[in-house]
């Protein structure tokens, strides 16, 4: 058994096209891959970083954007710890249908689940969303925000590197009051979600 | 050697004989050298000998072998002349074939022109065909080139090839018109006629296109024929729930009859490596097929309104209303045979694709030897079966299964829930079963349909309906707490008395308690077990697929992780009501007891055991009551708790009496009948969990103060102690005839 110390759930959602794999495979392998066909349901890949000398095994699930896939990659949101909402920066369909995304994850993930946005392929000319309009859109919904670009590795690394920071934080504050920690999911009913270092932490 | 020997030292005559003696050795070993020499002499003398007398011969070698090297470089030039003369030869042989060759092909050009002409007014197209195909294996330049050169008699070729060229044309709209009619006519031995033509008249991509539309044909025709029949299925046929199953079924069987039919025939005419351009026309006619059953199926099982009523009680949440809806308009049993059809239509689907799959690139592997072209071919192969309608459709079908999938097994796990019963037989309710049993059905059916990603959301999905419906359910009903109304013998012999034998509120609910603990320990183990047979015996292609499903699987295992918590919770419950406060009375009798005993009270004490008897007596009660009832584990924890409550409450009031010698060796006594009772009664071992305990009995025994450096040393008889230096010195303070000084002097 791998030594680790933490295992989060990431899971990557937003329409179609709007470069999720390329973020996951510039994340994982450090490539941007050429003409990728798009994805079919869900993949799946794994990394573990390092953060304050604690190994964090980060499960990172990336989704179709389309409708079809829907039942699919629903069924994933409950167990994420966090949600990486995804949108083209380039494009600005891709940004209207945020509220839709959002209401699928008001409906299937749970609470307290770390969700951010991320306006991707900043290297592109034609911007058509303003980063102000995506950091305002975020602070509304309290959402992080960041804006990358998977093919020039801008910024990639940080959110992953941000996001299994933030995780370790929330799980250390509750691991503190460990009994009452434990009554407290124990009623609101989630062994999945963050919360429940027992069953996240495998190792 | 001899002047480093100092004369006047008194061994000096021992040194000398040393000194001698090393002298002795040296000589001897000089002679030994001096014969050995000698020995070699003649040896020497001989080889001398010999060499002078071969020298002369040396010469000899020497002007031979210049000899030799001009003959060879002489040798070499000859060779090299004769080489260029072979070379010239070797062109000369070449243009001669050529030059046959150019013949060859001029007699045939004649022969064929004359006889394509025969061949065509015969109607024998095999012949014609044959004599283009020869005709059109000639290097057509070359012919030209030939008709310039052969000045003389160019008109008589360039009428050959004019006419040839016009026979090939005459030929090819010939073919295709018969083929054409021929499959007009459904003709199927002049469809194979002419389709063997094609390749020798250089027709292969028409040829195989036009046959492959055959093909398309001929499948449009089947499966509109087995349409009509399904669709005239009676409803109450044991088929009728499956229909669009196996229509769709059907349409696969014929894809590939028409494979095992044709393939050969493809093959051998024109060359293997050329099914994946024939797949290419069927799987449009494939797509259009697959279109009308599935718009069928959709019409008929009314999926639309079936998907729309679910999101709209999904958008509503369960509340009453909806729910109400829901039951009135969904029927569970419908949904089941439903989501049976479509499980299978989607392995037929999988079967279908790694059907093609399979044939497909194994033509080829046969066809295309150069790998980085069968590359691009296969993965347009990928790109055939990916892109296609049908793939969309199915993906589509799969995300409505998944929907369905996920509300049967929700509203079934509620159900479940809702009308869970208790048996008096049992020590779970019904509900432990009955959910179990829903959720490994559903991820088998989830299993069957081939698809990791579907088995993956099902299992999922079970992840949730088990946290949300089945643990709260649990939950909840453990936070009624157990109701401690507890009644003495007394009381209960009083209720016997008025006949009042029926089970009260309070000891139905005390029941009902009991069962829901036994259920989340039932349940944890029914997850552990599900979680292991689902990994034994759901298949996955590939290793990523399998990483896919241990991942999800291991989120359905953290489920225990709750039912652990559950427990527990439970547990605690039964701690607070049914251990703490019915114990507390049986030792405050202690209390009331004296431990400061004569020898006569001792004997009396012993006799009676007026405190450790009837304690033992009452848990024993208390165990009865539950040991049949719980679980193994939940027993065992029940102990655990029952253990450590007698342990902490023993100890309070041991605090609080005072002991002589006696009273301490009495206590002892009673340490050791509670722990050899307490042993007995569980499976794991309490004596560890007694330490403590023992350990107060046994400072409280002690004969003397200073006894206590027997136990507490550094020594291999001492025993790990559990009780703090301070400890034992205000437990020995507790007896009566230890002086507080002496306490106060000990040295640990
Ligand atoms: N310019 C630019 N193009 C990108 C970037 N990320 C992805 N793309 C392109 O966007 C397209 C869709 O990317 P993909 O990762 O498949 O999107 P997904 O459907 O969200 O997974 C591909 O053609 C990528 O090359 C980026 O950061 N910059
Ligand atoms: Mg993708």
């Amino acid at each position: 058994m791998e030594d680790y110390k933490f295992l989060f759930k990431v899971v990557l959602v937003g329409n179609a096209g709007v470069g999720k794999t390329c973020l996951v495979r510039r994340f994982t392998q450090g490539i941007f891959p050429p003409g990728q066909g798009a994805t079919i349901g869900v993949d799946f890949m794994i990394k573990t970083v390092e953060i304050d000398n604690e190994k964090i095994k980060l499960q990172i699930w990336d989704t179709a954007g389309q409708e079809r896939f829907r039942s699919i990659t629903q069924s994933y949101y409950r167990s994420a710890h966090a949600l990486i909402l995804v949108y083209d920066i380039s494009c600005q369909p891709t940004f209207d249908c945020l509220p839709d995304w959002l209401r699928e994850i008001e409906e299937y993930a749970s609470q307290n689940v770390l969700r951010i946005l991320v306006g991707n392929k900043v290297d592109r000319e034609d911007r058509e969303i303003p980063a102000q309009v995506g950091e305002d859109f975020a602070q509304r919904h309290s959402m992080y925000y960041l804006e990358t670009s998977a093919k020039e590795a801008h910024n990639v690394e940080n959110l992953f590197l941000q996001i299994a920071a933030e995780l370790m934080e929330q799980m250390r504050f509750k691991e503190l009051p460990r009994y009452e920690q434990e009554q407290a999911h124990s009623i609101n009913g989630r062994t999945t979600a963050i919360g429940d270092s027992c069953c996240s932490r495998l190792s | 050697m001899l002047e480093s020997i100092d004369l006047s030292a008194p061994d000096v005559e021992e040194k000398i004989n040393q000194s001698l003696g090393l002298l002795n050795e040296k000589e001897e070993e000089l002679d030994k050298q001096l014969e050995a020499l000698s020995a070699r002499k003649s040896y020497l003398e001989t080889k001398i000998r010999g060499i002078t007398k071969a020298l002369p011969n040396l010469q000899i070698v020497h002007s031979d072998s210049e000899q030799l090297a001009e003959m060879i470089s002489f040798t070499c030039t000859l060779a090299e002349n004769v080489s260029a003369k072979v070379r010239q030869l070797d062109v000369a042989r070449s243009r001669v074939s050529e030059c046959q060759q150019r013949v060859h092909d001029l007699l045939d050009l004649q022969l064929c022109s004359d006889g394509v002409q025969t061949a065509l007014s015969s109607d024998d197209y095999e012949k014609a065909a044959a004599h283009i195909h020869r005709f059109l294996t000639m290097d057509q330049s070359v012919l030209e080139q030939t008709a310039d050169d052969v000045q003389q008699d160019c008109s008589a070729v360039t009428n050959s090839l004019t006419l040839l060229q016009e026979a090939a044309g005459q030929l090819r709209d010939i073919v295709t018109i018969k083929f054409t009619e021929a499959v007009k006519k459904s003709d199927a031995a002049s469809v194979e006629r002419f389709f063997k033509i094609f390749p020798l008249i250089s027709m292969h991509d028409y040829g195989l296109e036009k046959y492959s539309a055959y093909l398309a044909a001929k499948l449009d025709e089947a499966s509109a024929k087995s349409m009509k029949t399904s669709l005239e299925t009676p409803s109450n046929d044991k088929r009728a729930c499956v229909v669009f199953a196996d229509l769709l079924t059907v349409l696969f069987e014929t894809i590939a009859r028409l494979f095992e039919v044709h393939q050969p025939l493809i093959e051998t005419y024109y060359g293997p490596g050329r099914l994946l351009k024939v797949s290419s026309t069927l799987q449009q006619e494939c797509d259009k097929q697959s279109k009308l059953i599935l718009n069928e199926f959709n019409k008929q099982r009314s999926m639309d309104r079936k998907i729309a009523l679910i999101n709209e009680v999904e958008r509503l949440g369960t509340s009453s209303s909806s729910s109400a809806l829901n039951s009135n308009r969904l029927d569970p049993k419908d949904i089941d045979l439903l989501l049976s059809e479509i499980s299978i239509m989607h392995s037929r689907y999988q079967l279908y694709v790694r059907f093609l799959q399979r044939r497909i690139s194994n033509d080829l592997e046969v066809g295309i030897k150069d790998t980085a072209s069968r590359a691009v071919h296969l993965s347009e192969m990928d790109a055939l079966i990916q892109n296609s309608d049908l793939c969309r459709r199915m993906q589509t079908l799969l995300g409505h299964y998944l929907l369905l999938e996920r509300y049967y097994m929700e509203n079934s796990v509620i159900k479940a829930v809702a009308i869970d019963t208790i048996d008096k037989a049992s020590q779970t309710s019904s509900m432990v079963d009955d959910v179990f049993f829903i959720v490994r059905k559903c991820i088998r059916r989830a299993g069957t349909s081939g698809s990791i990603d579907g088995v993956c959301a099902v299992i999922n999905n079970a992840c949730g309906a088990l946290e949300t419906e089945m643990c709260s359910a649990l939950r909840n009903q453990l936070k009624l707490g157990f109701p401690s109304g507890y009644l003495d013998l007394t009381q209960a012999y009083n209720v016997m008395l008025q006949g009042r034998l029926q089970t009260s509120d309070s000891e139905q609910a005390r029941n009902t308690f009991l069962v829901y603990l036994n259920n989340a320990d039932v349940s944890s183990e029914c997850v552990t077990t599900l979680c292991r047979s689902l990994c034994q015996e759901l298949p996955c292609a590939t290793s990523n697929d399998r990483a896919k499903l241990d991942s999800c699987v291991a989120g359905l295992s953290s489920v225990t992780a709750a039912l652990g918590a559950i427990t527990d919770y439970g547990l605690q419950q039964l701690r607070v009501s049914a251990v703490k406060p019915r114990i507390g009375p049986w030792l405050d009798t202690f209390l009331t007891l004296s431990h400061n005993l004569t020898q006569e009270e001792f004997s009396n004490y012993e006799a009676n055991e007026p405190f450790v008897r009837s304690l033992i007596a009452n848990l024993n009660m208390l165990l009865l009551e539950f040991e049949n009832v719980l679980t193994n584990s939940n027993y065992d924890a029940l102990i655990a708790i029952l253990v450590s409550e007698v342990t902490t409450q023993m100890e309070k009031v041991i605090m609080k009496s005072e002991f002589n010698r006696l009273g301490g060796l009495a206590l002892d006594k009673e340490v050791r009948s509670l722990v050899t009772y307490l042993s007995n009664a569980t499976s794991w071992s309490v004596r560890d969990k007694f330490a403590r305990l023992t350990q107060i009995a046994t400072v409280l025994n002690l004969e003397r103060v200073s006894e206590i450096s027997d136990y507490w040393g550094q020594d291999s008889a001492s025993i790990p102690w559990r009780l703090t230096p301070g400890e034992v010195r205000q437990i020995m303070t507790l007896r009566t005839d230890f002086r507080s000084e002496e306490i106060r002097r000990l040295k640990f």
